[in-house]
């Protein structure tokens, strides 16, 4: 088998675990997570071969494994569609393929596989328990099975099979269908549990909110495509001369060059996909879906996908960009909203209570930094950021998940009335859950960018070093802000929910979860730590030149210009060093000694400002005012109920009571009187005449007679008068 | 075998009325007899539908298996027949869509036999449109086919609710929407006959082919007035009778209403098949007879466009009747389509023109099989539920998985999931239109953002939610009859996303070649 | 010789006479039997003008034999009516069979 017809297969596995599924075996439980997370194995294991092949072949930038064939016929040519793997599809993959392969297998123990269907529970609602009884007659309430077990591995499986075609294609349009597959996927997890309405309304929200930004990236998609008469990345990215026209065309559109503008175009789309700032409100709301499923939108797939999409087509976001020419209006506005976002992110994460929602802002935030990162040119550190906030996001989430997991098992046993994923409901779980604890410490650590070991300190700091270097000193600060923040909301959440003591009944009945659970979780955090060190800059103090940064030399390698590193500086360093350990103290101290029932001691000092970011900055509440609100009404009350019923048909139903004015016009003046009267005034004289010559009609017929023989006499003399005289 | 291939249009098109007689004999009270005959009988042209397809040589320029017998020698109109790749897509489905509009139309109790009979004719008068290559005959079949759907409205269509009209007068609503569509369609005809009479008068033949060439090429003054002013007036008088049918905004109230009134498989040839006639229309004639015209209204004509993309979007979101929903969605999705049109006879002949053309021919294709889905499916929740209030159902997913899933598929094809059909077209549409009309294009961009927000609600609506429990019990499964209805038209959606190559070359070739 | 004005004399009275009686009498066979004198009225007409006029042509005479058959036959049916309206009236009085006017 060649290489490339193993790209090609890639995605296949996850999809026909979906048919299948869908198909046949949604009823055999077993069956169907055999499928799935076999499917998966396959994928993984083929994405792991061609990563290994990746790796091994030289100049794998110029000379990537491709493969494509015509699909579309346009005129006289045709749009062909293909697969491409070249070093930062092969990261890609890997990142991908390691966190779906995990989260596959964690949904396994997450849907409680092996226990018991439970008392009451039904399709659209999360499992409520069920009762057993055991050898000694004792009732328990135990976790019971998801009831629509299947359908979860069905709906995984062909959001998986969207991420490996987005993830290898080779253009913009099967990426584009791998998006919106996912998009459609994330709809039917998040609203997996459509019974809630909570649940019901994120879904629509998620959604809608990432198709604001698929509109404008489906203009971006056919501009560039009107623009350049081809999809291929190969074709148009490599293609200098093609770049520079672009970047010097004006669009027409606010004096911006036709490359900024394509840029910008699908750059939206990566707003919405990714949750940036202005359109990341349906991510928090998306936790409503089960935590693997946070997990796979929120840090292995459908949110890297978006920064996956940016990063690939850099060289077009960069046409026209040198360090020394300024960035481009494209890189301007993702360096702006990057860096926004993930400040103002960082800080509504702080006041969250809900242990995935703290998550959620974090991701949105992290995102932020990749987006910014790119935004000022740091392509490779942006790249790398994406993979190893893959690795530890997931790590969280999964960790998080195995959290509420183990307080739901609490909340059954005890039969406490209290939400399991309130993080202020917890403490203590680092004795009832030690590989919880420990891998979530890793992951949160790693997202804190604590020094030297962890991923996450390796990548942001070559986000800040980048900035710093280039002398972008607004981003970098708003940067190093948010690491700040980072640090001190995950020490928070860590703090919260393992340290210190049980804060409730619930929490001290935690349990560890499975095996299924745990392993995922153990993989990931090697990642978490792991990941980073491929990627050690080389003038970096003692530790530089130990390990070469491979990473920054391959995926580097994807761009026709080799990126240069930038030169070591100690004050990015000082800078990442002390917001991470400062955050990781700061949240400690604060919350270190929280007691049951007491409120976030944040809440007082902060005042005001904390309801402001408990509340999002209230953006729910304005979109809802601005948009929702609007649009309901402009489609309801104005369009159907005024334009269509009252205008359009109004016009209409005049004409027709014209036409009925305008018939009985004619009928009551001509044809009535006229036409009708006519014949009516002939039939009532020729009756009324009638009427009176009926006294003739005796019926005796000698009286017939006489007047027979009466007219014949006069009718007699009459002709003889006249033939006699008249002559 | 010789005799049919020699007469393969001739056969497509008379099948159906000889099915017809034969169901016209048999006996009244036979109801089953008479569904299962009519069914199988139509299979008969689908089958010869598709020996065509398989015969039609998409190499080839001009029209194939054409056949011309003189019909009307004193006005010089022909019986003259002929398909090139844009009608082979619609007869193709057409006559796939009536077969599973007759499996669909099996809960029929009411007078089976007429039903079936006029079923059969409006088959035959959609066909006429696509095979013919005769002005006149063309028109003759543009009117027939407005008879049985008027019946089929009329007699057959919902039997509650009612509409206020001018002056406070309340009528029936199934009389009010059948009477609506027969004489908007009427008025719009009306344009359409003086047109041609005087194409035909002026030319002296009705023959479309030397009318393309005639027509096109003429250039002395016409009744006193200047030929370019004749030509436009003509141009409106074909456009408006085709917008209506389409229908484009603003003259698009008949659908909503019609189609909620019309029982489910009329619905289903309705939305599937009658609204092509109208963008067919455009195709076949306005494009080519009016050149010169198409490029000096085609603006106009695309703002329509861009206005039933926007406020069909808007107007079926603002829906809480299901079908009526599902109704404004055709006008949306038709939008595009005549969006492709226009920007195709503004910038006739170039590559950009030819992919808004092949957006568009496919657009009509995969709406017909998805929008023919859609009030299929809103037919089965109907017969079970007696409802159409979106408010009334709620949570029903559990109690009806299949349907469930279905119902997502379909709505996701209709909503331009890619991977199914409907992103294929729109995407052409939308990537062929752009370098033309830009400001139309990203305008249209609002109207695809809300086609996402209807979809979900009804979703939402139906399916999902806490269950309603007045329906436990009393909603069963979807079941084979309906499963085998829909299971064809799925196929094709799926198929026409992840390959669409097989349809949309025939369609490319015959594009390139007529524009 | 006679001359003919005798046998049309003899015959405007013949004929006077019955339609003296068909409108004076109110017995509707008396009526009948007027009709009867009236035809043979004309039967003497015909006879007296053949026998002085037209001897070579027997066309007279057939139509006098006509006449006769016209008039049994009018007689038979006439009678037979009068008998079923009889039954049903119990009475033959013309002027009370009126069932015909208005």
């Amino acid at each position: 088998m060649t290489i490339e017809l193993l790209i090609w297969l890639l995605p296949l596995p996850p999809l026909l675990a979906f048919f299948l599924i869908v198909l046949f075996t949604h009823r055999a439980k077993a069956l169907s997570h055999t499928l799935a997370v076999g499917a998966a194995f396959l994928s993984w294991l083929g994405s792991m071969i061609v990563f290994w092949q990746a790796m091994r072949t030289p100049h794998l930038g110029e000379h990537p494994f491709v493969s494509s064939l015509p699909w579309l016929p346009t005129g006289d040519t045709w749009l062909r569609i293909g697969v491409q793997v070249d070093p930062l599809t092969a990261v890609s993959l890997f990142f991908v393929a390691w966190t779906v392969l995990m989260i596959f297998l964690y949904s396994v123990g997450y849907h409680n596989f092996g226990q018991p269907a439970g008392d009451d529970d039904r399709p659209g609602l999360p499992p409520h328990g069920a009762t057993v009884i055991d050898a000694h007659g004792h009732k328990h309430k135990v976790p019971s099975i998801e009831p629509m077990y299947s359908r979860f591995f069905a709906f995984i499986g062909l959001f998986a099979f969207g991420m490996y075609t987005l993830v290898v294609s080779d253009n913009l349009l099967t990426l584009f269908i791998g998006w919106e597959i996912m998009g459609l996927c994330s709809y039917l997890l998040i609203g997996f549990w459509y019974g809630k309405s909570s649940a019901r309304a994120a879904m629509i929200k998620a959604f809608i909110t990432t198709r604001v930004g698929d509109v404008f990236m489906l203009l971006g998609i056919a501009y560039l495509y009107s623009a350049t008469g081809t999809l291929n990345y190969r074709e148009i990215l490599y293609n200098e001369a093609l770049l520079a026209q672009l970047a010097h065309i004006n669009s027409g559109f606010l004096g911006l060059s036709v490359a900024s503008l394509i840029g910008i175009l699908l750059f939206i789309g990566t707003i919405g996909k990714s949750a940036q700032w202005p359109l990341h409100v349906w991510l928090p709301d998306a936790m409503e879906g089960p935590t693997p499923v946070s997990a796979m939108i929120h840090a292995a797939t459908m949110v890297s996908a978006g920064v996956y999409m940016v990063v690939r087509i850099f060289p077009l976001l960069s046409a026209g960009f040198g360090h020394e020419g300024g960035l481009t209006p494209a890189m301007m506005a993702m360096a702006f909203i990057g860096a926004f976002t993930a400040l103002f992110a960082a800080t509504i994460a702080v006041a969250q209570n809900d242990i995935k929602r703290v998550l959620a802002y974090s991701t949105i935030s992290q995102l932020g930094y990749m987006i910014a990162a790119l935004g000022i040119g740091a392509y490779v550190a942006a790249a790398f950021h994406l993979i190893t906030h893959a690795f530890f996001k997931a790590l969280l989430f999964l960790g998080s998940g195995s959290v509420i997991h183990g307080m739901e098992h609490g909340v059954l046993h005890t039969g406490e009335h209290i939400d399991p994923q309130n993080m202020f409901n917890m403490g203590g779980l680092r004795k009832k859950m030690p590989i919880t604890f420990w891998t979530f410490l890793v992951g949160g650590f790693a997202l804190s960018g604590f020094p030297l070991v962890t991923a996450g300190f390796w990548s942001k700091d070559e986000i800040l070093a980048d900035a710093f270097g280039h002398g972008h000193w607004a981003v970098f600060i708003t940067l190093a802000a948010a690491a700040l923040l980072t640090a001190f909301y995950t020490m928070r959440q860590i703090t919260l929910t393992f340290l210190g003591e049980a804060r409730t009944h619930a929490a001290e009945h935690a349990q560890e979860t499975p095996w299924t659970m745990t392993l995922p979780l153990v993989v990931l955090a090697i990642f978490a730590v792991g990941a980073g060190w491929v990627g050690i800059p080389e003038h970096f103090p003692l530790l530089g030149g130990w390990i070469p940064n491979w990473f920054h030399e391959f995926v580097g390698g994807t761009l026709l210009h080799h990126p240069e590193p930038v030169e070591f500086s100690w004050t990015p360093l000082l800078t990442s060093l002390s917001v991470a350990l400062g955050g990781i103290v700061l949240g400690w101290l604060v919350y270190r000694r929280l007691r049951a029932g007491q409120a976030d001691p944040l809440a007082r000092p902060l005042g005001g400002v904390y309801t402001l970011l408990k509340n999002k900055y209230y953006f729910d509440e304005l979109y809802d005012f601005l948009f929702v609100r609007p649009a309901y009404w402009l489609a309801a009350s104005f369009t159907y109920l005024w334009m269509d019923r009252k205008v359009i048909d109004g016009v209409l139903h005049f004409f027709a009571y014209l036409s009925g004015v305008l018939g009985n016009f004619f009928r009551d003046f001509i044809d009535k009187p006229v036409v009708n009267g006519f014949g009516d005034w002939v039939a009532e004289t020729t009756k009324r005449f009638g009427h009176s010559l009926r006294a003739l009609q005796s019926g005796k017929v000698q009286q017939y007679m006489l007047l027979a023989l009466l007219s014949l006499v006069a009718f007699s003399a009459l002709f003889y008068y006249l033939l006699t005289f008249t002559r | 075998m010789d005799f049919i291939l020699e007469h393969l249009l001739t056969l497509i098109l008379f099948t159906p009325v000889l099915a017809a007689a034969v169901v016209f004999i048999l006996p009244r009270e036979e109801e089953n007899l008479i569904r299962w005959v009519s069914f199988l009988l139509s299979f008969i042209p689908f089958a010869l539908s598709i020996a065509l397809w398989l015969q039609f040589d998409a190499s080839k320029s001009g029209f194939q298996f054409e056949e011309k017998a003189i019909w009307y020698a004193a006005i010089n109109s022909s019986y003259h027949v002929g398909v090139d790749g844009v009608s082979l897509t619609m007869v193709l489905l057409t006559t796939l869509l009536t077969p599973l509009s007759i499996l669909a139309s099996f809960t029929i109790r009411d007078r089976v036999k007429s039903y079936m009979i006029l079923f059969f004719l409006l088959e035959m008068g959609m066909l006429g449109v696509f095979l013919s290559l005769d002005l006149l005959l063309f028109f003759v079949f543009w009117e027939f086919g407005l008879v049985p759907m008027y019946f089929l409205i009329n007699q057959w269509g919902s039997e509650k609710g009612e509409r206020e009209i001018w002056g406070g007068r309340k009528i029936p609503a199934r009389q009010y929407a059948s009477f609506k569509f027969m004489v908007y369609t009427m008025a719009g005809s009306l344009g359409l006959l003086l047109a041609i009479q005087m194409l035909g008068v002026v030319s002296g033949t009705f023959d479309m082919p030397t009318l393309f060439e005639r027509w096109t090429s003429l250039d002395q003054s016409l009744f006193g007035l200047p030929i370019s002013t004749v030509k436009s007036i003509a141009f409106w008088a074909f456009a408006i009778a085709f917008a209506l049918k389409v229908p484009v905004w603003p003259f698009h109230t008949w659908l909503p209403d019609a189609h909620t009134e019309a029982p489910t498989a009329g619905s289903m040839i309705l939305a599937g098949v009658l609204l092509k006639l109208g963008a067919y229309g455009f195709l076949r004639l306005v494009l080519p007879l009016y050149p010169v015209e198409a490029h000096l209204y085609a603006g106009a004509l695309g703002f329509l466009a861009v206005m039933a993309i926007i406020f069909g979007a808007l107007a079926s979101y603002g829906q809480d009747d299901f079908k009526r929903l599902v109704a404004y969605s055709s006008v949306n999705h038709m939008g595009f389509v005549v969006l492709g049109i226009a920007a195709a006879g503004f910038a006739a002949g170039t590559e950009n023109a030819i992919i808004a053309l092949n957006g568009a021919v496919l657009q009509m294709f995969n709406h017909g099989l998805s929008a023919a889905g859609m009030f299929f499916l809103v037919g089965v929740i109907y017969e079970r539920a007696h409802t159409r209030n979106l408010n009334d159902f709620g949570g029903l997913f559990p109690l009806i998985p299949v349907y469930g899933g279905v119902l997502i598929f379909t709505s996701m094809a209709s909503l331009g999931l890619p991977g199914l059909g409907g992103f294929v077209s729109e995407f052409l549409v939308v990537r062929g239109v752009w370098p033309i009309f830009t400001l139309y294009t990203a305008l249209a961009m609002i109207g695809l953002f809300f086609t996402g927000a209807y979809v979900l609600k009804a979703i939402k609506q139906v399916l999902h939610g806490p269950l309603n429990e007045r329906w436990t019990g009393h909603i069963s499964e979807i079941n084979a009859r309906e499963l085998f209805v829909i299971a064809p038209l799925m196929v094709l959606m799926l198929w026409i996303g992840v390959w669409p190559a097989w349809i949309l070359e025939v369609i490319n070739r015959a594009v390139s070649m007529l524009f | 010789m006679i001359p003919l004005s005798w046998f049309l004399f003899f015959a405007a009275a013949l004929f006077s006479i019955g339609l003296f009686g068909v409108l004076a009498r109110r017995n509707a066979i008396a009526i009948l039997m007027g009709i009867e004198l009236m035809l043979n009225a004309v039967n003497v007409n015909l006879i007296a003008f053949w026998s002085y006029r037209t001897v070579h042509n027997i066309a007279a005479w057939v139509f006098a034999i006509i006449v006769f058959a016209v008039a049994a036959a009018e007689v038979a049916v006439g009678l037979a009516l009068f008998i079923a309206v009889y039954r049903r009236r119990h009475t033959i009085a013309a002027d009370e069979i009126d069932l015909l006017k208005w």
